[in-house]
């Protein structure tokens, strides 16, 4: 065309045309966009750079959004100053904006989240309601859009408060709201404001054709400026150390810091009163009663100075402008925000006068040569997470040191049952050694004359299964006994089965026929002694050996051994009945499994010693008990007293008394001593597996 | 509208901190004192609706901080308020000394509609009574002001001057609204303007 036909200096129409393609020409210092779409790009950039800044570090973000605010203010002049000649065009072709504008909201993801709102919360009101709200909210939005070039915020502020009247009528004297509660009306009254104010944020939250950015700035250097100041500068009486008003002044900060987060006025104005919400809280704690203005708004400025929010003008300026103004000048919400504005004044003109204290003081603090005490003081409320990191550590500290020293018990306490357990698999082996098994009937079972005894034939080894079946009868009893004698004495490792029933009653040694011999009874005792072996240890470690009524009596047997002496002078008790033989057929088949026993290693030792034992068992027993007595308790002693040292208290009551009420009711103990595995695992499981 | 009053008032308390503006407040509000009971918003803010002439007149009554440090940023408080209660102590001479102040910064602030009457407060104990009534009446005649004396504690004369305050801020809106009656029927002209200004004032 015409154009194509310019020399090649000039330059073409469509270079002139805006980069977006809209139609509209473009600028150079727009790069290359018409005026809309530059907006919006810059919009968009803001949009990307204050997410960004928000994630990044503050400072930073302050210098780099006064960067770009010196920016956005340079284009806004130049917008001021081309806007006479764009006006009239953009007045002429309207045609086409307000559907890309629509693109933008329809963007928003907020906004459709509060149009689904809408629809559940009012969808009941019918359709012409949904409806006309959002014939409503399009024109609101679509004419603040326009207006947004050409007149200032407070104009738009207007424009903003006679939409909310407008629709505020609407609601009240139009028919398609005739069926609405009057609750509803304020409510949808309040959406309409959320809505488009949700929509029209990034347009009208901190625009750029204000300096509302410059005045955030200074408040918030100000403030840190003031960060020295404390409640008792303000006279204000929350008590900084109290753990719960410090909760709660946390709350408040928090709430006040959210406010920016909120898109629309009344949401932001939520926040606030959330905010002073706690701060009456706050002061209704440290006085104890009704809190009244005078306290209220030296507390807001106290939690003002310590929250220190973001973008702080930007947010109250938003609020001022865009809420609907009348609910800023009444209820709740309006009196909290008046105060807010009235803390924040009172912080922009703060001198010293205001904090009572002399110039020069406040002059030092503000030029930051006196810190020490305030910073001390801020330091209290603004380090308190360190505060309470620290004190959680010691916790700590002292949790895995509590931990260690149980651990080190615990490793103590297993040696101690390891050592215990080989104590007792030598003792065991030793009296094995030393016990003949010279085990022959009683006169009560067998009435039969020594001769006959000593004239029957050795049996051969009988499975051991077979034994308790036979036992009923006397001669076979007998037989068994002379098999486990054998066995005994022949095999260095025995297998031995022995029946000890300790719970049953008893023929008593009075009903034993006094024809017993002596030497019957010594034969049968070390049995008795042997098995005490293989379990008191164990329980005495644990427990009060005085819980445990095995119904055994002691009285007389036990002398032969010291273990029972050292068992506790209470297990002796002269109301146990007297069992006489643990042998006997009468009792039910308590099994001693003594399979493998103590490796040789643990005999050798011992070697010795059976053969002056077994002499003793034949005499007669007092003397020598005594004797025995004094040469076993070193090793008993160092048995019986590491676990009550070893053992933490916290352990001992739960876990054992349990054990130990078992124990009372366990008819037979039988032992099994040879089983290492069961040993080596846990104490508990240890015990727990020999007395099954 | 269906609402459940007919007028909305804002009322301000003001005064020295120390006077009882919030026992005031809380006497007349909840009936009670200071001490015994902890409320749940907190004392600054309350609304009652009282009865006058037939109409609900529903009162939301704001403290205010009396500190001397915080005068300069009261103002804020100002906006939209109908009815000032300046409170002094008659126990305390200073506070009432400061009255005028106060005055002053009600003339300075002051929205034209506005009402204010003057309250001496804790006048439960005359021992300990400095500011004599005879005085206070006359300063409050000189300033053509009404004058209570009070006691929030004993609950002395604080239903009474609440209620002279809201009958003093309804007549104030009945007369203005009769005034623009009046100017509408009378100047057609400015018909659209003063429609515009009683929208802005609805509450």
């Amino acid at each position: 065309m015409y154009a194509t036909k310019q020399p090649s200096l000039r330059i073409k129409q469509a270079d002139l045309k805006c980069k977006n393609g809209c139609g509209y020409f473009g600028n150079a210092d727009w790069d290359g966009y018409c005026s809309k779409c530059y907006r919006n790009q810059m919009e968009k950039e803001r949009q990307k750079k204050s997410k960004q800044s928000q994630q990044g570090d503050h400072s930073k973000a302050t210098s780099f959004s006064k960067f770009e605010e010196k920016k956005r203010q340079q284009s806004d002049k130049k917008t001021k100053y081309f806007l006479p000649v764009f006006r009239k065009t953009s007045s002429l072709k309207e045609t086409g904006r307000p559907e890309k504008y629509i693109d933008i909201r329809q963007m928003n993801p907020d906004a459709d989240k509060l149009l689904a709102e809408f629809i559940s919360a009012y969808g009941e009101w019918g359709e012409a309601v949904r409806k006309d709200f959002l014939k409503c909210v399009q024109s609101f939005t679509s004419k603040i859009i326009h207006e947004l070039d050409l007149k200032s915020v407070e104009e738009l502020a207007d424009i903003a408060q006679n939409y909310y009247q407008l629709y505020n009528n609407r609601l009240n004297n139009n028919a398609v709201y005739q069926s609405v509660t009057p609750e509803v009306r304020d409510k949808l009254l309040d959406f309409f404001e959320r809505y488009s104010m949700v929509s029209l944020y990034t347009f009208l939250f901190c625009p750029p054709s204000t300096n509302d950015e410059e005045k955030d700035l200074s408040i918030q250097d100000r403030i840190r400026k003031l960060s020295w100041v404390n409640a008792h500068h303000l006279d204000c009486c929350i008590s900084e150390t109290s753990l719960e008003v410090r909760d709660l002044v946390y709350t408040a900060i928090n709430d006040l810091l959210g406010m920016d987060s909120m898109k629309a006025p009344q949401e932001k104005l939520a926040c606030v009163v959330r905010c002073c919400r706690s701060v009456v809280e706050v002061l209704q704690h440290c006085q104890g009663g009704p809190v009244s203005a005078d306290e209220f708004l030296p507390a807001l400025i106290f939690i003002v100075l310590k929250a220190n929010p973001a973008r702080l003008k930007s947010n109250m300026l938003y609020v001022t402008r865009f809420c609907y103004g009348a609910r800023l000048m009444q209820g709740e919400a309006g009196y909290y925000f008046t105060n807010l504005c009235c803390a924040v004044s009172f912080i922009e003109n703060l001198t010293a006068e205001s904090l009572n204290m002399p110039q020069q003081e406040f002059e030092a603090y503000m030029s930051g040569e006196v810190t020490c005490v305030s910073a001390w003081e801020s330091a209290l409320v603004a380090c308190e997470g360190m505060h309470q990191l620290c004190e959680h550590l010691s916790l700590l500290k002292g949790l895995s040191e509590r931990m260690t020293a149980v651990r080190d018990d615990t490793q103590k306490l297993k040696d101690d049952m390891h050592r215990l357990k080989e104590e007792i698999n030598d003792k065991v082996t030793s009296v094995l050694e030393r016990t003949p098994l010279v085990i022959q009937p009683r006169k009560t079972i067998l009435p039969l004359t020594m001769e006959f005894l000593k004239s029957l034939p050795p049996l051969p080894d009988k499975v051991e299964g077979a034994a308790s079946d036979e036992v009923d009868t006397a001669p076979k009893y007998y037989q068994q006994n002379i098999t486990m004698n054998q066995m005994g004495l022949s095999n260095p490792k025995p297998k031995l089965q022995l029946d000890i029933t300790p719970c049953v009653s008893l023929p008593s040694a009075s009903e034993v026929k006094p024809s017993l011999s002596t030497e019957f009874l010594t034969v049968a005792s070390p049995a008795v002694d042997k098995s005490l072996d293989s379990i008191t240890p164990d329980d005495n470690s644990y427990l009060g050996l005085s819980k445990i009524n095995y119904d055994i009596d002691f009285s007389d047997i036990s002398a032969e051994n010291s273990i029972i002496e050292d068992l506790g002078e209470s297990r002796r008790s002269p109301t146990m009945s007297f069992t006489p033989d643990p042998f006997s057929p009468m009792g039910t088949g308590c099994t001693i499994m003594q399979s493998p026993l103590v490796p040789s290693a643990a005999e050798m030792p011992r070697a010795e010693d059976p053969p002056a034992r077994k002499n003793d068992f034949v005499l007669p027993f007092l003397e020598e008990i005594e004797k025995e007595g004094t040469s076993e308790e070193t090793l008993l002693d160092k048995v019986e007293e590491t676990p009550t040292i070893c053992l933490p208290p916290p352990i001992k009551p739960t876990e054992y008394t349990g054990f130990s009420k078992q124990g009372s009711k366990i008819p037979s103990i039988p032992c099994n001593t040879g089983d290492f595995s069961s040993l080596n695992s846990t104490p508990n499981a240890g015990s727990s597996k020999d007395t099954n | 509208m269906a609402r459940d009053y007919d007028h909305l008032f804002k009322l301000l308390i003001i005064g020295d901190s120390g006077v009882g503006k919030s026992s005031l407040l809380l006497r007349f509000s909840d009936n009670t004192f200071t001490g015994s009971y902890i409320t749940t918003i907190g004392v600054d803010f309350k609304i009652k609706t009282v009865n006058i002439h037939g109409q609900k007149v529903k009162l939301q009554i704001w403290d205010t901080a009396g500190q001397e440090r915080f005068r300069t940023i009261t103002s804020t408080y100002y906006r939209g308020t109908h009815g000032v209660i300046v409170v002094y102590d008659v126990t305390n001479g200073e506070s009432f000394a400061n009255v005028k102040r106060w005055l002053h910064e009600i003339e300075q602030n002051a929205n034209i509609n506005m009402e204010y009457l003057t309250v001496g407060n804790k006048n439960d104990t005359p021992e300990r009574k400095v500011v004599l009534t005879e005085d206070a009446q006359r300063f409050a005649d000189t300033m053509n002001i009404q004058l209570f004396e009070t006691s929030a504690k004993d609950n002395i004369n604080v239903e009474e001057m609440f209620m002279a305050i809201t009958r003093l801020v309804l007549r104030s809106k009945l007369d203005m609204q009769e005034r623009q009656n009046d100017r509408t029927q009378n100047d057609t002209v400015n018909l659209r303007k003063t429609n515009k200004q009683g929208r802005k004032k609805c509450c």
